[in-house]
């Protein structure tokens, strides 16, 4: 009774079933005529079931229990037969036959399956897209309506990010960076439009070109020329940034009314080793001082020598929580790291975040003040100092 | 005459269709069609005297994100998991495969597929190792499409 409402239901909701009936011995008891054009025979009665349903083979067992209890049932969804999607389901009929019902779901599957496609065959290319992006040198992004919508890896890596979200929250303005009074990526566009540009970012001088890439978005390309003039930047024997660059970009930071962090770091007792263990081993300490601050800060931190055995650090793009953080993990590298000739160092920190109102001898005076409090209050401790 | 069922498992894309039909009708296409659902194929062999009949599940692609119907692994006695060699994520995925398979069918064989072997330099391909039943594919040049059909066969039986 209750298969027969099923098929009933079915007919009046205008869907398609085929049926077939079989015993214990998965023989063919009788089928509807419309049943043929999914198979690839016309199923005769006494003929093995498994002939025609090949997609039952595995499922014997399974099957042949719905013979003694009526409430279990078997389905099998979105099977392929001969040019037709169907759903196969297998129900009790009496105690001596099971009904198998075939229902055509060919016209919502061909819908599903082109949809699926365009899914599948997007990704793909998408992600041909990003090998591509990822193979070349230069620093790479697209925007679409005045947001980053890709990157190249090296683009992320340089500005400190490892995924796309951690960007876009970043909010980065590559506009600014070549003219300060720029809004917006299609206002670069118009400027550096199919020419060869100059952009300094941070530390870095790049080339910079724009292309069009369908109607709607813009290629970037930001190819690194400056290793020769970054040399020239450089104090010689540390290798970190001289005072004269560290000035130009907070001068820079100041005129275009940016965030910043500045640091001032100072090698705890470092005139002390001078005059105890000599002046090569005060210049392996620098060295090796300089090396683990530039392996554990962004690429585009700045760091530049002060003179001596001070330092100044200058961090944009981030706040003043991330900052401090930053800086602890900084002095407790430092702490547990093991110089050569004599084996512990620390070193003090001062911090200072720049206020609307600072210009540059203002905002490095408080830095350096924080310092001198750090030195106060006993050394190797990092000290902040608000306006 | 005995029939054995078997899956073939991965994500989207790699060659699961391709490597059927190149066991099955000796044939390749280069058009992507993508799957939905499952194809069932059948395919005759003898091994060691007594004659099978292998049941081929081409399954739709399947990830993490987007799984396919545990009904599809019920009374499998094994499993072709195919990646793409040359697309790292999918080999990324191979593990997962393995786990939901193995799963529902505890006791059954299979060997794994590294697909589109064609696309590899000589270099490259040098480089890559493989473990047991693991084979360098292609279904476009048909190289291994057989032996590997053959493995999983054996181990099933044998
Ligand atoms: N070069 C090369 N291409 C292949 C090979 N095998 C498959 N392809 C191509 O890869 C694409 C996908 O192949 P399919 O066999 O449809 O992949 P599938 O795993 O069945 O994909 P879904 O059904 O979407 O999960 C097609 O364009 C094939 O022509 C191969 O061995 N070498
Ligand atoms: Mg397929």
């Amino acid at each position: 009774m209750k298969n027969i409402q099923i098929i009933l239901n079915a007919i009046l909701s205008k869907d398609i079933f085929e049926y077939l009936t079989f015993d214990q011995n998965f023989e063919v008891v009788d089928s509807s005529a419309g049943l043929v054009k999914y198979l690839e025979k016309s199923p005769k009665v006494g003929s093995d079931i498994l002939d025609f349903l090949p997609e039952l083979v595995g499922s014997e067992e399974e099957i042949q229990e719905i013979f003694s209890k009526p409430h279990l049932n078997y389905v099998l969804e979105s099977v392929y037969k001969n040019d037709y999607y169907v759903n196969i389901s297998i129900e009790h009929y009496d105690v001596d036959r099971l009904l198998v019902l075939i229902h055509d779901i060919t016209d919502v599957t061909l819908t599903q399956q082109q949809l699926l496609q365009y899914s599948n065959e997007s990704i793909l290319i998408n992600n041909t897209l990003q090998n591509i992006l990822d193979s070349q040198n230069a620093l790479l992004f697209v925007t679409h309506n005045n947001i980053i919508t890709y990157t190249n890896e090296q683009f992320m890596h340089y500005f400190g990010v490892k995924r796309m979200k951690d960007l876009q929250r970043k909010n980065l303005k590559i506009y600014e960076y070549f003219d300060s009074s720029l809004k917006s990526y299609e206002a670069l566009y118009e400027r550096v439009n199919s020419k060869e540009e100059y952009i300094v970012i941070n530390k870095d001088t790049f080339i910079l070109q724009a292309t069009i890439v369908e109607s709607s978005h813009t290629l970037f390309t930001l190819t690194k020329v400056t290793k020769l003039s970054n040399e020239m930047q450089q104090d010689t024997l540390t290798g970190a940034y001289k005072k004269s660059y560290f000035n130009t970009q907070l001068k820079r930071l100041i005129n275009n009314k940016e965030e910043g962090i500045v640091v001032v770091l100072d090698l705890d007792d470092f005139k002390l080793i001078n005059d105890t263990y000599g002046h090569q081993a005060g210049d392996d300490i620098l060295k090796a001082f300089v090396k683990l601050i530039q392996d554990n800060i962004r690429g585009n931190d700045i760091f530049a020598r002060w003179g001596g055995e001070e330092f100044l650090l200058l961090l944009e793009h981030t706040n003043i929580e991330h900052a401090l953080k930053k800086l602890e993990s900084l002095r407790t590298i430092i702490d547990r790291y093991t110089f050569k000739h004599v084996g512990h160092m620390t070193a003090s920190f001062g911090v200072a975040c720049k206020e609307e109102d600072d210009d540059m001898h203002s905002l490095l005076q408080r830095a350096d003040q924080a310092l001198y409090q750090a030195k106060d209050k006993g050394k190797n401790c990092i000290v902040f100092k608000k306006a | 005459m005995i029939r054995k069922k078997i899956l073939l498992l991965g994500d989207f894309s790699v060659g699961k269709t391709s490597l059927v039909r190149r066991y099955v009708d000796g044939a390749f296409d280069d058009k992507y069609l993508t799957t939905i659902g499952v194809k069932i194929s059948k395919k005759l062999l003898t091994l060691n005297g007594e004659e099978y009949e292998m049941l081929i599940w081409d399954v739709e692609g399947s990830t993490p994100s987007k799984k396919i119907s545990l009904g599809y692994y019920r009374g499998a006695s094994g499993a072709i998991f195919v990646t793409d060699v040359n697309r790292q994520e999918t080999l990324d995925s191979l593990a997962d495969h393995k786990e939901i398979f193995l799963n529902e069918n505890p006791d059954a064989a299979y060997v794994v597929a590294y697909n589109k072997a064609d696309m590899l330099s000589e270099v490259a391909k040098e480089k890559i190792e493989l473990k047991d039943d693991t084979f360098l594919t292609s279904a476009k040049d048909d190289n291994n499409v057989e032996a590997l059909f053959i493995r999983l066969m054996e181990k099933m039986v044998l």
